[in-house]
């Protein structure tokens, strides 16, 4: 049986905390490593720590569960996650599961390694994680309907503790991206007077993931793929690119956003077909400290490609295969109004209202004052505010008041965060 | 109170005591609810339908005033290396090339590229010896950025004004940054129309702008401006009437000029291949009106200093023996100290001939052997440098003090020779000054010395440091 290998992302994911994660990071040497293998459905080795004996770490990835000599009692303790890092990069070889497995795995009852290529066992070993996420959508939405029907202004004192409780407890029940959305929640908590609103429009939209897992078998398949991938399901790469809905362009990248945070770098490219003015979105993670993979294309190149595209109500996340042409520069294309850029948003949200980030393209923009902060506004005079946490300033030198062309990420709440604007037919790349 | 906020408090409170209001959502997602359920549920459906619609639903933002476009910069943008080479100076990497980077790209005429310019500008905000080049280089983005930011105001001051257009306005109730600008324009195209002005405005003008913009003179100075000097020698505030003395001093055959020439040929006698000097025996009121300092730093006779200025201030043309006067023996003065004096007089008037012969004549205090090699021609400083030891120059410190005085960037023989001088020193720190003083001044055409073929060895020495730079630098010329 062939698993797909995880991300890094998905691996320090699992990491019970920020001290984990990076200390698994610190481990995701092969040096410190021994008798690594993995056979598809539990990963193994010997990691030399500070005592004699090698602690033996072993990783289920069906569950997922993890064994570790260590006296550790975190779950997954830095061992495991330096090894499932050193997996997830492609470095522990396919080898037949030792001896020691089944002692260290014990007392969990485990097929036998003949039997991991049975479809019975997979699929019943697939229903099982379907009944573990469920349960946990389960507790979930019953823990918020009882918080509504309490009052939110209990969560005042203790609400960012129990909040990232509840995250960590649907990591356990692999829904890790509920779990993003409740340490969102609990950022919200306290946070100006505003925050109840922040905090029920937060948790609203928890519960409508909750309520809409709670009937996927009614909804249009697309719809249950997007609720799926809201809850924390990760498709693999492969089933994309197999099975994934392909379209071939010349894709204009319209710019990137590098987030760094303590545990990974985040890198998100947005590209938009040329011919077929598609939106797309290209994700790559990396560990903290370590660098990201090439880009499909700097910002403003036009990279011919074919695109496979994850499933979803609004499918922009995708894997580029680029084609044999050489990206060119300088291409002309259409950009849009502030209208048309609000459209596309509010068509994208009616059909995934979970959707954070939209890709615009506007032509013909020039910089407004906007109470403290500033605008962009187009020929038609409707204008979007700049986010507050960019650096407005080598936008508005490039244009110097002319009208411009600009690519940006729009949030509703937050503004627009410019990535590229062009200067005559040079792309400028923007801080 | 809108629905949004009566979900908000029903939430705040809890449903077990008050019940969600619902009716003053709006119709379409109303219609969506089911009003038969649990009250916490519909709050909760409430909540993420009201949401999505006011997301969806947020209108653009009108009734924006757009700033007025700058002019169009017609110059090209420059090549993409020399844009990264400028990205790594402002985070950085040999920002000390930025001022000639800078000044070569104007020059070429190419356009800084724009989204540089508010980096460029706040280096300047700290540093003003930047700010002309930047004004130079965001060209009419300058005018414009610092309107739109009042932090890069400086930016509008180095404007280009349009020559044929002075606004006697400007004159009468501008800033005093717009005053000085159009005083110097006036006085470009018409220095006596410029002087006239300020004469006419003088009763009117505070001690510090009198001082200040006297000082604007000195561009176009000719005999035509000699009264007006004469009478602001006159003048209530102290610093103007120093103003007004300087630059009488550099009047030739202004009265001023003539009475220091009575003044210290009084004191000077050649006898026999002897200069025999005779300190001045009092101090006058006309002295005092000349600008001279009656009294002594500490440790100095009253005499000796009166006499030290006067030399100072007398023109060269005093010395009927020109620079043969350096090869007499000096009575009753010290020598040292004479050529000291003289030396001001010969930077001040740019004298190549007087300043070699003070090089050749020894031992002088390192500031000014500086200023005199300054004033050399380029083809004579390579040997003035290579002489220094003569001229009391002993040490790499003082050495290094020398040439760092001469401006950047050196003649090609005298940078030749202090890379040559370079390549066989020792890695120490002794020469890590001179290093990067030659590091900026090296010119253009000696960029590729055989020093930068030299391995610069893995650690970061001076002499690393050097062939880096000097590396950056012959690649900004072929990319600009």
């Amino acid at each position: 049986m062939t698993e797909d290998r995880w991300s890094a992302a998905q691996v320090l994911a699992l990491a019970p905390d920020a001290a984990a994660a990076r200390a698994g990071q610190g481990l995701a040497s092969a040096a410190v490593w021994s008798a690594t293998g993995t056979s598809g459905r539990a990963v193994w080795g010997r990691c030399q720590g500070s005592r004699a004996t090698p602690y033996q770490v072993v990783a289920e990835l069906d569950g997922p569960a993890y064994r570790c000599s260590c006296p550790s009692r975190k779950s997954p303790c830095k061992h495991v996650l330096g090894l499932l890092l050193l997996w997830s990069a492609g470095t522990v070889p396919p080898a037949d599961e030792p001896d020691w497995l089944p002692e260290a795995t014990a007392p969990r009852q485990r097929a036998r390694t003949g039997e991991l290529a049975d479809p019975e066992a997979a699929r019943q070993r697939a229903a099982r994680r379907a009944d573990r996420v469920a349960a946990g959508v389960i507790e979930l939405d019953s823990w918020l309907t009882d918080q509504v029907r309490r009052g939110l202004s209990g969560l005042e004192q203790q609400g960012y503790t129990e909040l990232g409780r509840l995250a960590a407890r649907m990591v356990d029940a692999q829904a890790p991206g509920l779990a993003g959305s409740l340490r969102r929640a609990a950022a919200t908590v306290g946070r100006g007077h505003g925050w109840p609103g922040d905090l029920l429009q937060e948790l609203a939209m928890v519960h409508l993931a909750t309520a809409a897992h709670a009937r996927l078998d009614e909804l249009p398949a697309p719809l249950a793929e997007t609720v799926r991938s809201r809850i924390g399901r990760t498709v693999p790469t492969a089933s994309v690119l197999t099975g994934g809905e392909r379209l071939t362009d010349d894709w204009l990248v319209l710019g990137q956003v590098v987030e760094i945070d303590e545990r990974l770098t985040a890198r998100r490219l947005w590209l938009r077909g040329t011919t077929t003015g598609r939106p797309a979105l290209v994700l790559s993670f990396a560990p903290a400290g370590q660098s990201l993979d090439a880009p499909a294309g700097a910002p403003g190149a036009v990279v011919p490609a074919t695109l496979s595209f994850y499933p979803g109500a609004v499918p922009l996340r995708a894997l580029v295969t680029p084609a044999e042409e050489a990206p060119s520069y300088g291409a002309r294309w259409a950009a849009g109004t502030v209208t048309d850029a609000l459209t596309g948003y509010a068509e994208a949200l009616a059909a995934d209202p979970w959707l954070e980030r939209w890709p615009v393209l506007l032509g013909d923009v020039r910089p407004a004052r906007y109470g403290d902060g500033w605008a962009l506004v187009d020929a038609a005079g409707n204008g979007l505010p700049l986010s507050d946490g960019t650096d407005p300033w080598p936008l508005l030198s490039v244009g110097a008041g002319a009208g411009l062309t600009v690519a940006g990420e729009w949030n509703d709440r937050y503004g627009l965060r410019p990535m590229t604007c062009w200067d005559g037919d040079r792309a400028v790349v923007l801080p | 109170m809108t629905g949004w906020e009566e979900l908000v408090a029903a939430a705040l409170l809890g449903t077990d005591r008050r019940p969600p209001g619902v009716d003053s959502l709006p119709g379409a997602v109303r219609e969506r609810l089911d009003a038969d359920a649990d009250p916490a549920r519909l709050l909760l459906d409430a909540a993420a339908l009201s949401a999505t619609y006011r997301r969806a639903g947020r209108p653009a933002l009108r009734d924006l005033e757009p700033l007025p476009a700058a002019p169009a910069d017609h110059r090209p943008a420059p090549r993409t290396g020399a844009s990264r080479g400028l990205a790594g100076m402002l985070e950085g990497r040999h920002r000390t090339v930025l001022p000639e980077w800078l000044a070569v790209l104007t020059d070429r005429g190419w356009r800084a590229p724009p989204e540089h310019l508010p980096a460029l500008a706040d280096l300047a905000r700290t540093r003003p010896e930047l700010r002309e080049l930047v004004s130079r280089a965001a060209g009419p983005r300058a005018a414009w950025l610092a309107a739109a930011n009042p932090d890069w105001s400086f930016l509008a001051e180095h404007e280009h004004e349009p020559v044929d257009q002075p606004d006697d306005e400007v004159w009468l109730h501008g800033t005093p940054p717009q005053r000085r600008r159009w005083l110097t324009g006036t006085r470009r195209r018409d220095p006596d129309a410029a002087r006239e002005a300020l004469a006419a405005s003088w009763p009117t003008e505070s001690a510090t702008d009198r001082a200040d913009l006297l000082t604007l003179l000195a561009q176009g100075l000719s005999a035509a401006d000699e009264e007006f000097l004469e009478a602001v020698l006159d003048d209530r505030a102290r610093a103007v009437r120093f103003a007004a003395a300087s630059l009488l001093q550099r009047l030739p055959g202004s009265a001023y000029q003539h009475r220091m020439t009575e003044r210290v040929r009084g004191c000077l006698t050649v006898r026999e291949h002897v200069l025999e000097v005779s300190l001045p025996p009092a101090f006058d009121e006309s002295m005092r009106r000349d600008c001279l300092d009656p009294n002594p730093p500490r440790g100095t006779g009253e005499r000796a200093w009166w006499l030290r200025q006067l030399v100072e201030a007398a023109p060269l043309a005093s010395y009927e023996l020109g620079p043969e006067l350096l090869d007499l023996r000096v009575d009753g003065y010290d020598a040292g100290q004479l050529r000291a004096a003289l030396a001001t007089a010969v930077v001040r008037e740019g004298s190549a001939r007087w300043a070699l012969a003070l090089l050749e004549h020894g031992p002088l205090p390192v500031e000014r052997i500086a200023k005199l090699v300054a004033v050399l021609p380029p083809a004579d400083q390579a040997a003035a440098v290579a002489g220094l030891r003569k001229a009391g120059v002993r040490t790499a410190e003082q050495f290094t003090l020398v040439v760092s005085a001469l401006p950047a960037p050196w003649p090609a023989d005298l940078a030749t020779a202090i890379l040559d001088l370079l390549s066989q020193a020792t890695i120490d720190d002794t020469w890590s000054k001179l290093a990067s003083a030659a590091a900026r001044a090296t010119p253009y055409e000696v960029l590729t010395h055989p020093i930068t073929g030299k391995p610069p060895g893995e650690e970061y020495t001076w002499h690393r440091r050097l062939i880096e730079t000097l590396t950056f630098r012959r690649a900004m010329y072929e990319e600009l």
